[in-house]
């Protein structure tokens, strides 16, 4: 149900600027905003497809030492997400449901499936420079922020556009801003948070930039949080297939706790 | 023979005498009291609060304070505990670690503290285990058993005997995930440890968050904080040592240290106002009593005493008086203070305010010397050295023209 009212309003707001725009060509701020906008649509859209399946190597990076993981995740539209942990042994079989605004783990050796409160979803997910919330965040993004153009610079030989999306009133999000930089031909190169101060916070880049599943895709991407020099979580994804059928049963509780293949 | 004169000379106005030193008397009386309820009650939240769930002191791994994760450790907490035995003044010591995790009843779940604890020592350190309003404190021999704070429990519907299910992180990231069996219920009436606070075995928290035998906290306890504070050199001696910081009541109760200092500034502005006042008008008393006295004045030097001895006498009435004003002022305050410090002060309706506080509903004043010397002192103190006012007075005078007026 959550999901069908964000995508209403969703609806709503775009035919609202198209509107504006066709009848008011004259009025450049929404057109722009719009533009912002759809540049981060795109974006999200050629990130996360209509649906995907993917193969992820997550490498967190800390004083104490290294830990690598291997995670496979689905996604299905812009608000379903199911990820399970392969290996290593330790980490293997722990999963995170992400259903609209609700998110789930299971654990093995609990053999149980806990729903997330809301105060915890920017804890550390799985021990990395990720927090829960970055698992639902694209449509948030979108959806919870204003955004605006800041201009476009050239970096690591491409054109980027750079945006600033800052959340709407009343809406409660955990960043001040984001700073959003996307290559023209709509891959994410990088996303600052900002605090409510404006400090920056952390920072997401993405580090390699090639083909995969028939478009291009930031592969290789590096979380670094500011006040933690030396320590960062890097996410190298192997394998991803996209709009691919995927099975609706997948996205289920039930599924997450007794995974059916 | 000056002081004999001066004595003599003050009992010759037996009543505006008497007005003024109990006028003296009441205030100094009032500031014995005040202050000795008012620093006694600092102590007592400072203690009290503290004693709850921190301790006198802790050692922490650098840092830990503003960041606390779990990843940040002591290395060798059994050594520096061994260390601590040495240091008078330190009663007791006890290693904690703390782990950021969801607790989970079914389809609730709450993000909550958990700190692993060693119920033996712990006990001699912190009043939390003897706070358990339902069920038992944790035991040395318990395992799989979590004590958990009021509000906590009712959040998460969770009753003596349920199964408790933790996820967290453990010291390597990776997921610290448990089943404890709730056996106690803690109401210390400190919202956030009511809501926020859990405790289990420290063992079986080493265990499952894979700490590899270290620890995040040692806590420390004296018998009176300021045992602990006299020892505090020697602590952050210990401290370096180890590789670690010590911290002090005010770094880990912050609010308290903050609340105390408003509170004393406030109370501070009130009692300067009170001396300045009963100074000023004891001396506008003594000033008029000198002014009335120039033809007696003008007699004497005429007889040959020398204006400074004078001057002198005249001082000295003046510190005779408040001498014996404030005498009286702290007898009576000790006395008044050491009634209401053995039968303590009910505050009524206050209770509530005061829990947050970590107060008793029962309030004790606690004299120390400087407590109770301290205000009568500065109103001695005060009157001696404005004496040089009437005492200059006194120096201009001419034995003509004095005995003329």
């Amino acid at each position: 149900m959550t999901h069908s009212t964000t995508r209403r309003n969703f609806i709503g707001t775009t035919a609202v600027f198209t509107l504006s725009a066709g009848f008011l060509p004259l009025l450049a701020g929404p057109a722009l905003a719009q533009d912002a906008r759809s540049i981060l649509k795109t974006a999200f859209d050629n990130w996360r497809a209509r649906s995907s399946h993917s193969v992820t190597e997550m490498l967190v990076k800390r004083s104490n030492g290294t830990r690598k993981m291997t995670l496979e995740s689905w996604t299905q539209g812009d608000d379903k997400a199911l990820v399970r942990f392969t290996a290593p042994a330790r980490d293997a079989g722990n999963a995170t449901l992400q259903l609209g605004k609700s998110t789930y783990v299971f654990n093995p050796k609990l053999n149980q499936v806990i729903k997330l409160p809301a105060s915890a979803m920017s804890q550390s997910w799985m021990g990395s420079d990720f927090s829960y919330d970055d698992l639902s965040r694209s449509e948030k993004v979108i959806n919870d922020y204003t955004h605006k153009m800041l201009g476009t610079k050239t970096a690591g030989g491409h054109k980027v556009h750079v945006i600033e999306s800052t959340p709407k009133r009343g809406v409660p999000v955990v960043w001040g801003k984001q700073v959003l930089s996307i290559r023209t031909d709509g891959v994410i190169y990088s996303v600052e948070y900002f605090d409510q101060l404006g400090k920056r916070v952390r920072v997401m880049t993405a580090d390699r930039i090639s083909n995969l599943g028939g478009r291009p895709y930031p592969t290789v991407m590096t979380m670094r949080t500011d006040a933690k020099p030396g320590q960062f979580t890097r996410v190298t994804t192997t394998q991803a297939e996209f709009n691919i059928n995927v099975p609706g049963y997948l996205f289920t509780r039930s599924n997450l706790e007794n995974p059916r293949d | 023979m000056i002081a004999a004169l001066a004595w003599r000379n003050i009992w010759r106005q037996p009543i505006r005498t008497s007005l003024s030193m109990v006028g003296m008397a009441f205030t100094s009386m009032l500031l014995v009291f005040m202050l000795s309820f008012q620093l006694g009650s600092y102590d007592t939240m400072k203690s009290s609060m503290l004693k709850i769930s921190d301790g006198y002191g802790q050692f922490q791994p650098e840092g830990y304070k503003d960041d606390p994760e779990i990843s940040k450790v002591i290395p060798d907490a059994i050594a520096l505990i061994a260390d601590l035995a040495d240091i008078p003044g330190i009663t007791a010591a006890a290693e904690r670690s703390n782990g950021f995790v969801l607790l989970a009843n079914g389809e609730r779940s709450f993000a909550a503290a958990v700190i692993g604890i060693d119920p033996v020592r712990e006990a001699q350190i912190s009043t939390l285990s003897s706070l358990v309003k339902q069920g038992r404190a944790l035991t040395a021999d318990d395992s799989n058993a979590i004590v958990l704070g009021d509000g906590l429990a009712r959040n998460l519907r969770l009753d003596l005997g349920d199964p408790v299910t933790m996820l967290g992180s453990g010291m390597d990231g990776s997921v610290a995930a448990d089943v404890l069996t709730l056996v106690g219920i803690f109401k210390s009436n400190v919202p956030e440890l009511d809501r926020q606070i859990a405790q289990m075995p420290l063992d079986r928290f080493k265990d499952g968050f894979l700490m590899d035998g270290a620890s995040n906290i040692v806590a420390v306890s004296g018998a009176k904080l300021a045992d602990v504070e006299l020892a505090e050199p020697r602590l952050r001696a210990l401290a370096t040592k180890h590789g670690v910081v010590y911290l002090d009541w005010a770094e880990l109760q912050p609010a308290v240290k903050q609340a105390i200092a408003l509170d004393l500034s406030t109370a501070i502005l009130m009692y300067v106002t009170l001396v300045v006042v009963v100074v000023f008008i004891i001396l506008n008393t003594l000033y008029m009593s000198v002014l009335e006295r120039t033809r007696e004045f003008g007699v004497l030097l005429a007889v040959g005493m020398k204006p400074g001895q004078i001057g002198r006498m005249v001082w000295m009435e003046m510190i005779f008086l408040s001498l014996v004003g404030n005498g009286i002022g702290v007898a009576l305050g000790v006395i008044v203070t050491g009634y209401v410090q053995s039968v303590g002060i009910l505050i009524e309706g206050m209770d509530e305010v005061y829990a947050q506080w970590g107060l008793p509903s029962r309030i004790y004043p606690d004299m120390t010397p400087f407590r109770v010397l301290i205000g009568p002192g500065a109103i001695v103190a005060a009157i001696a050295i404005l004496g040089v006012v009437p005492y200059r007075r006194v120096l201009g005078l001419e034995p003509v023209s004095a005995m003329a007026s």
